[in-house]
């Protein structure tokens, strides 16, 4: 994080759009300490619900209110957070662009890669930037696989699975979560494209893949998908909304393996092939280029803070945006393609009668 | 019949969901309190509601157009005892005539005497909390039953086992630990019912006449014995049963000091004044009480230790047990039948592991 280009600058308005769980949780903490920082002002909280503004007003008594985003008087030039549920991220995006304002677009994207590549074209006519919140490539143990997979220190990647997931927690305030008719997918467009974005970044597309989820007729709440590379290498992917899982991800290369806990920002367990042991432990800054001593890499809430300082920087043009929305994309699109091929998840626990009758339900569109 | 399933995101809940709506001869409104809890049921598309079983006004309106109320929902002991009023309220208000309630072959104890039956007179001695207030549960169940002339079913499974149960997850952790015991080579008898027959009791419950309100002992065809359980579920994970460890001592299950004061603390009297009680004095109460029941630290010299059993006192009792307790008058009354034999409940449950392992 830079502190000195940005304090040289003045700050970046900002205006946050949707004043719910997201934002009370990760966007307050990060928008107060990016505006400590002198990276950023908040000049607007947008939320129809003036009792979810009035959480984030709180922290930031100088911005605000608004109860739409049309409304809003930001000048050209700033920075929209859409921190909505996903069915109104096109359409904000739009408007925001329209108005001349640069967008940090939470996950998933869009409800559609239609919706998406509108949101690119968009960004692209009006010349302002397009990040989507994918953080988790903030993360230093993400970065630190990119490196393994791209430069081959382990060797090829042969093998791998990964399991996220657990009983659904998020605070949502209301069952929309729940609603097909509001939000198009379960846990794979929740949870899954995280991981998605992860594994696309990481290895590229797959060369075919197989998908498999227990909804029948409402929205998934586990998923399954088997993963083929053209190298060879395959992997499967089990993601939960039901049942905590082991939350972890385990690579298998030509000449070692690593294993990394979902959300475990600076840590890894690395097994070099032969060596009687495991190394488990927390990413820190080379020794060559700290002489002061260790330095722990950032952690998973500081990942956050890096990725809004990073679409800052972006706009001030000492940065490039890490996750653009063509990047975004990817993931989604991958999303779909799962649901176009999605087969039942067989339920073993099924009588035989209510297993075809399951089918049945999951097989309407 | 379009039956409301209160407490539908618990695995009782759930399976009686999966069974009515697959089922397609009844439909199911699953109600549960917070919209966190609906990833299980919205699996379907499906009419579920929002309630709360702790409020009739909600719970009411959550159970607007329904014919049928079967509450699996659970709670600490208060809110145990605190239910059945509000859901017979709730029920009349809604205008439902027929309410099947979840209580538990735990009424009569976990190691109940031979000739237990639904006769046997109960008694709110018992060392576990969860007993006694199921009993005044199912006593108010019935009272509120009567008093807004409901026709109420109180169903007393033994060991309900199935998809989620932790009677199945837990055990397989235990016994993937090494935590796992039996107590005299496992011969006390284990009440189990598979989750299906518990949902077979249900729907008898739901069907039957409405002169045979009241109470119902329900459990498996078979009589299974502890080893029998543990052993099925080891061998499906790769243990030999003959490793399952005996329970060489039974610890004292005497609350100590912390855990009364604990007990004491919570109950609403003392709610009623904490407010009154400064901040400071109450963080270093509840930190004394913290530190009383941390375990020991471990020092640098001290070598990794196999982990010790995994003991409670309601598994310890359950153990006991040399009493297969009856369901004759589930059968005679209700027409119940367990249609799943143990062998197959215990198949499916531990192909359901593997599913949630992410092993099918």
């Amino acid at each position: 994080m830079s502190s000195s280009s940005a304090n040289a600058a003045p700050p970046i308005p900002v205006v946050l759009v949707g004043c719910g769980a997201v934002s009370q949780l990760f966007y307050l903490p990060t928008l107060r300490a990016l505006r400590a920082r002198g990276e950023l002002a908040v000049h607007t909280l947008v939320d129809p619900s003036t009792a979810a503004r009035g959480v984030l007003a709180s922290a930031f008594p100088e911005a605000r209110g608004c109860d739409a985003l049309v409304n809003c008087d930001a000048p050209a030039g700033s920075l929209v957070i859409i921190a909505t549920p996903p069915r109104f991220h096109a359409a904000q995006t739009l408007e925001a662009f329209s108005r001349g304002w640069h967008v940090l677009c939470e996950k998933p994207m869009a409800s559609d890669t239609a919706e998406c590549e509108r949101m690119i074209a968009a960004a692209r006519d009006a010349q302002r930037l397009l990040a989507v919140g994918l953080y988790k490539r903030f993360f230093p143990s993400s970065v630190y696989l990119k490196t393994i997979f791209d430069q081959g220190q382990l060797g090829a990647l042969k093998r791998f699975t990964i399991a996220e997931g657990g009983p659904f927690r998020w605070p949502a305030a209301t069952p929309s979560f729940f609603n097909k008719a509001q939000t198009p997918g379960g846990v794979l467009l929740d949870i899954g494209v995280h991981v998605l974005d992860l594994l696309l970044w990481w290895l590229g597309e797959p060369a075919r893949f197989t998908y498999r989820d227990d909804a029948m007729g409402g929205l998934e709440t586990n998923s399954v998908v088997d993963l083929h590379y053209a190298n060879g290498a395959q992997g499967r992917v089990h993601l939960s909304r039901d049942w905590a899982t082991a939350n972890e991800y385990h690579f298998h290369f030509e000449r070692g393996s690593v294993r990394w806990k979902t959300n475990d920002a600076n840590g890894l367990t690395v097994e070099l092939a032969g060596t009687p042991s495991a190394l488990r432990g927390q990413l820190i800054t080379p020794p060559s280029s700290s002489p002061a001593g260790d330095v722990l890499q950032p952690t998973n809430p500081q990942s956050f803070i890096l990725q809004l300082s990073n679409v800052l920087g972006a706009i001030r043009g000492t940065d490039t945006v890490r996750v653009p929305g063509e990047e975004g994309l990817r993931s989604l699109r991958l999303i779909e393609s799962c649901y176009r091929q999605r087969q039942w998840l067989e339920q073993p626990w099924f009588t035989e009668a209510e297993a075809q009758r399951a089918r049945q339900l999951a097989a309407q569109p | 019949m379009k039956i409301a399933i209160i407490g539908a995101n618990g695995f009782i809940g759930t399976r009686l969901v999966e069974h009515f709506h697959l089922g397609g001869l009844n439909e199911v409104a699953p109600i549960v309190r917070r919209p966190v809890s609906l990833a299980l049921p919205a699996r379907f598309a499906i009419d579920w509601r929002i309630g709360d079983a702790l409020d009739a006004n909600s719970l009411a309106q959550a159970l607007a157009g329904c014919d049928a109320i079967v509450h699996a929902a659970i709670g600490d002991p208060r809110q145990i005892e605190a239910m059945p009023a509000i859901l017979a309220e709730a029920a009349a208000r809604a205008g439902i005539k027929r309410v099947v309630y979840l209580s538990t072959a735990s009424v009569h104890g976990q190691s109940p005497e031979p000739g237990t039956n639904e006769s046997s007179p109960l008694h709110t001695g018992h060392a576990l909390e969860y007993n006694d207030a199921k009993i005044r549960a199912e006593r108010s169940f019935h009272t509120a039953c009567q008093r807004h002339g409901l026709a109420g079913f109180a169903l007393r499974p033994g060991v309900v086992f199935g998809p989620r149960s932790r009677w199945i997850t837990d055990l397989a952790t235990d016994l993937r630990s090494g935590r796992a015991w039996l107590l005299d080579e496992g011969r006390g008898i284990c009440n189990s019912i598979y989750v299906d027959n518990l949902v077979a009791a249900v729907e008898a419950a739901l069907t039957a006449d409405a002169k045979h309100a009241g109470a119902y002992l329900v459990g498996d065809e078979e009589t299974v014995t502890w080893r029998e359980f543990y052993g099925g579920v080891a061998t499906a994970l790769g243990i030999d049963p003959a490793t399952i460890p005996p329970l060489k001592n039974i610890p004292d299950f005497t609350p100590g000091t912390a855990v009364r004061l604990q007990s004491l603390a919570a109950t609403p009297a003392v709610q009623s004044v904490l407010p009154l009680v400064p901040g400071i004095a109450k963080r270093t109460v509840k930190n004394l009480l913290v530190a009383a029941q941390r375990p020991p630290a471990v020092d640098a010299w001290t070598l990794p230790a196999a982990p010790g059993p995994r003991v409670t006192q309601e598994l310890v009792l359950l153990q006991q047990c040399r009493v297969k307790l009856p369901h004759t008058k589930a059968a005679q009354a209700l027409n119940y039948r367990a249609p799943v034999t143990f062998a197959t409940g215990l198949a499916r449950s531990l192909a359901w592991l593997a599913f949630a392992e992410g092993r099918a």
